[in-house]
């Protein structure tokens, strides 16, 4: 058997856990060692093939993004929830305290900077937003949850190496942080 | 007091009947996770997250609320326990908006502290998104309900502490909220008074200071020192966060002290506002309408050279701020008065304090001291305010006024001659113009109190009775007072009569708005008033930069050749005033102690190493005395903690004749 493969992927989110992700630093050489990076905004891969573990950044607002998040989970046999975002849907709840459609009409025809003046709203063109941005448990099973905006790069790099000890891994509590 | 033995995670303890099971807990470190409680508060078991298991009782009951008792089996960290504050923590979290990456109080926040103490990576409840409002319409307290999980803290400080008992709840269930004035917006609330310790108390991002929560949350602050607020001299203990080298934000201490850990609106904004205003960093001399920079040798010499003269012809004066610290003070007045032989000394209160040190005269005379803590307001069963503003003069001791009102039912009397400022909480409210009519109502009450002729008019009847009743009343007498200080005597023959006696003093309270006015009294104030009719050809001035000047120090200033301001802040018009501007550190770059009306010595210590080039007070008035070929003597001024010592019992207080006086 090869090396264990790890597919991420960048969902509703601003792509910090990532950037944490890289900040474990030399210590990536280490890991690279012992795992396979596939489809990732690393790599820039975009199709999931069959994986160890998956790791989700960032919340479900739309579509695509729930058809990603059940595509990686039906592909990999242990599904990571990184970030704030993607375990309790973080910033981009913000949006479910109003409509979807208030929403998409305050960020396309009513913002001040905004020139549209036929109000046109995306429909084909962009994936429909779904009612609410939800976390990715609201959706799929997740077996890991890292919270953090972004979960430190070692908690990152200790949630891998437990799992490549072949542990289910709980964030401890003093590493643990929401912001 | 160790009357019962209970039995706490496998630890005996010891207790006192009436201890809750939180208090016998923490007192043996044993760690029970709190939210909604506070210290000082009344407990209310709301959040139960402090659910502890009893044996042989299937409930869980709330460590804060529930009675230790005798031979109780008690257990804080069973997983059962562990999973209850678990869910309660989810159920709170997916309440409202707790999203922690976008809360200005994150890190700060209790509510965060505690989900991450339990392990909280998930939340397994529906979200609700319930949009809730958020209450900007207070220019300094932000209210945002969207953060709030009704753990009630503050509405419990600010009708337990503060007594305003502005902030309320409204609606029921889900939709309940916090609500000011019984539903106004905060900013629309008569009842506000503005001081802020709701937002100290606040766990969570609900109730923000504009001011401090950019300035860094208490978290990113390298340091915190205690000191006290030197603004009045109720001499209020404040914990300041330091940030970056300077004074991010200022609470109060301790839930412990009898304020309650409150501040007032002067204390929580106006100390941290100084901290951005212009600094003084050197000396200045003024060239024409401007100034230019100096060094202290050239600064200094000019001023000796101006004083020299000008003392010689008796035309050299000293003004000094009763926010000093006594040390300054002591320093400032060894020179002009011990080492100079000025006597043209005096604070910038000097009339206030003459006027009570005339009326307090009678009675120091007799060897007591003629007034009490402002904290024994709470402990009175009468409070009688005379001519005075206490949410003005020292809004702390308006605090304890409302408190023991509302609270406690002591009865409040108010004698004024303007607005009532507790309208609404008055048993009687009498006006009375000052001097004379005022003199006449305190007579009559005290005679009314003595035995003699009841009075007709209603509320003065009535609180004739209330006085006659009390056991012990306290009387609030206002800075207006002292502006007749036969007015003053009256109060305190009111007191003596009322039989206000309290361990430290007559049960009386007089407004002082200076943090040091205790401490200037034996140091700078002088024995007249010379300042108001001074023409002189040198005037020396220090400044603290906090509080306004008055007309008359400002008059005194623009009449006099010569001045020289001391002043820590770029402040107009004093600046406008002066010949020669020295650097003073300002309040959170001192220290030093003030003699406080609550009879403690207490510390100001430094929050920050003063910035510029500044040089010591001492260093300062002993060069100058070399300069004028002198040697600084040390002060003859009695320490602050003689003045008005106790040398007899307040009960042995005797009212006096009004001649005495005038």
């Amino acid at each position: 058997m090869g090396k264990p493969k790890i597919a991420s992927v960048w969902l509703e989110a601003c792509a910090g856990c990532h950037m944490s992700f890289l900040d474990i630093d030399e210590r990536i050489v280490d890991l690279l060692g012992k795992v396979e990076l596939t489809a990732t905004p690393i790599t820039d891969i975009k199709t999931f093939p069959e994986v160890e573990v998956g790791v989700i950044e960032g919340a479900l607002g739309n579509e695509e993004e729930l058809h990603l998040a059940k595509e990686l989970r039906e592909r990999c046999k242990i599904l990571i929830a990184w970030g704030d975002c993607a375990v309790f849907g973080g910033i981009n709840c913000m949006r479910n305290f109003l409509p979807a459609e208030q929403v998409l009409k305050e960020g396309y025809v009513d913002t001040v900077s905004t020139v549209n003046p036929d109000g046109v709203l995306p429909r084909q063109d962009l994936p429909a937003l779904l009612p609410q941005a939800i976390p990715v448990d609201r959706a799929v099973r997740v077996d890991v949850y890292v919270p953090g905006c972004p979960p430190d790069a070692d908690t990152i790099y200790y949630v891998f190496s437990e799992i490549l000890e072949g542990r289910i891994p709980t964030v401890p509590t003093d590493i643990m942080r929401y912001d | 007091m160790s009357d019962i033995t209970l039995v706490i995670d496998g630890v005996e303890c010891r207790a006192a009947k009436g201890d809750t099971i939180l208090q016998v807990a923490r007192r043996n470190d044993i760690y029970i996770p709190t939210l909604c409680w506070m210290e000082g508060l009344t407990p209310i078991g709301s959040c139960r997250m402090c659910v502890v298991e009893v044996e042989g009782n299937p409930k869980l009951l709330t460590a804060c609320t529930t009675p230790a008792e005798n031979g109780m089996k008690i257990h804080t960290k069973t997983e059962k326990l562990k999973q209850y504050r678990l869910q309660i923590l989810e159920l709170l979290f997916a309440g409202r908006n707790h999203f922690c990456m976008f809360c200005s109080q994150t890190g700060d926040c209790e509510l965060q502290r505690l989900a991450i103490e339990h392990g909280m990576d998930k939340v397994r409840y529906p979200f609700l998104y319930e949009p809730f409002h958020n209450d900007a319409t207070d220019p300094n307290i932000q209210l945002d309900h969207n953060r709030c999980i009704l753990c009630l803290r503050c509405i419990r400080v600010c009708a337990e502490k503060v007594g305003a008992h502005t902030l309320d709840l409204e609606k029921r269930g889900w939709g309940t909220n916090i609500t000011a004035d019984l539903g106004k917006m905060l900013g629309e609330s008569d009842t506000c008074v503005s001081c802020g310790a709701c937002a100290q108390v606040c766990p969570t991002g609900t109730i923000t200071l504009r001011d401090f929560v950019y300035r860094g949350r208490r978290n990113d602050c390298d340091d915190q020192v205690e000191s006290i607020c030197p603004l009045c001299s109720l001499g209020c203990r404040i914990k300041a966060y330091v940030r970056t080298g300077s004074v991010a934000r200022v609470e109060g201490l301790s839930a412990n002290s009898p304020d309650g850990g409150q501040l007032c609106h002067k204390g929580r904004w106006g100390l941290p506002k100084s901290t951005e205003r212009d600094r003084l960093t050197a000396p200045m001399i003024r060239t024409g309408s401007s100034f230019r920079e100096a060094s202290w040798e050239e600064a200094l010499n000019l001023i000796a050279s101006k004083l020299g003269s000008a003392s010689k012809a008796g035309r050299a004066g000293a003004l000094l701020s009763e926010l000093s610290t006594d040390e300054e003070l002591s320093v400032v007045s060894s020179f002009f008065r011990d080492t100079m032989k000025m006597d043209k000394v005096d604070g910038f209160f000097g009339n206030m304090l003459r006027g009570f040190v005339k009326g307090f005269q009678p009675f120091a005379d007799q060897g007591i001291r003629p007034f009490t803590g402002a904290h024994n307001i709470l402990e009175s069963d009468a409070i009688v305010v005379i001519g005075a503003n206490p949410q003005e003069e020292a809004p702390v001791a308006a605090s304890y006024i409302r408190v023991s009102t509302i609270i406690e039912r002591a009865k409040l009397i108010n004698l004024s001659a303007g607005k009532n400022p507790f309208d609404g909480i008055t048993d009687a409210d009498i006006r009375a113009a000052l001097p004379g009519e005022m003199e006449k109502v305190l007579v009559s009450l005290r005679e009314a109190v003595e035995g003699g002729p009841e009075p007709k008019e209603p509320a003065m009847a009535e609180s004739a009775r209330v006085l006659r009743e009390a056991k012990k009343p306290v009387f609030v007498i206002g800075s207006s007072l002292a502006e007749h200080p036969s007015l003053v005597t009256e109060a305190l023959n009111l007191a003596v009569a009322s039989k206000a006696f309290f361990d430290d003093g007559l049960g009386v309270v007089p407004m002082l708005r200076g943090g040091n006015c205790l401490g200037a009294l034996n140091t700078v104030i002088g024995e007249s008033d010379w300042l108001s009719e001074s023409e002189l050809d040198f005037l020396y001035v220090l400044s603290t930069g906090m509080v306004d000047e008055d007309k008359r120090s400002l008059e005194a200033m623009t009449r006099a050749r010569f001045v020289v301001v001391h002043t820590p802040f770029m402040v107009h018009p004093l600046v406008n005033m002066a010949d020669v501007l020295l650097p003073a550190p300002a309040w959170f770059e001192r220290s030093g102690h003030y003699c406080t009306l609550e009879g403690e010595r207490r510390r100001m210590n430094m929050i920050v190493p003063p910035k510029g080039n500044l040089k010591g007070l001492s260093v300062i008035m002993d060069e100058l005395a070399g300069k004028l070929g002198l040697e600084l003597q040390p002060a003859s001024a009695a320490p602050c903690e003689n003045v008005y010592e106790a040398k007899s019992p307040s009960t042995s207080a005797r009212t006096v004749s009004l001649k005495e006086v005038r």
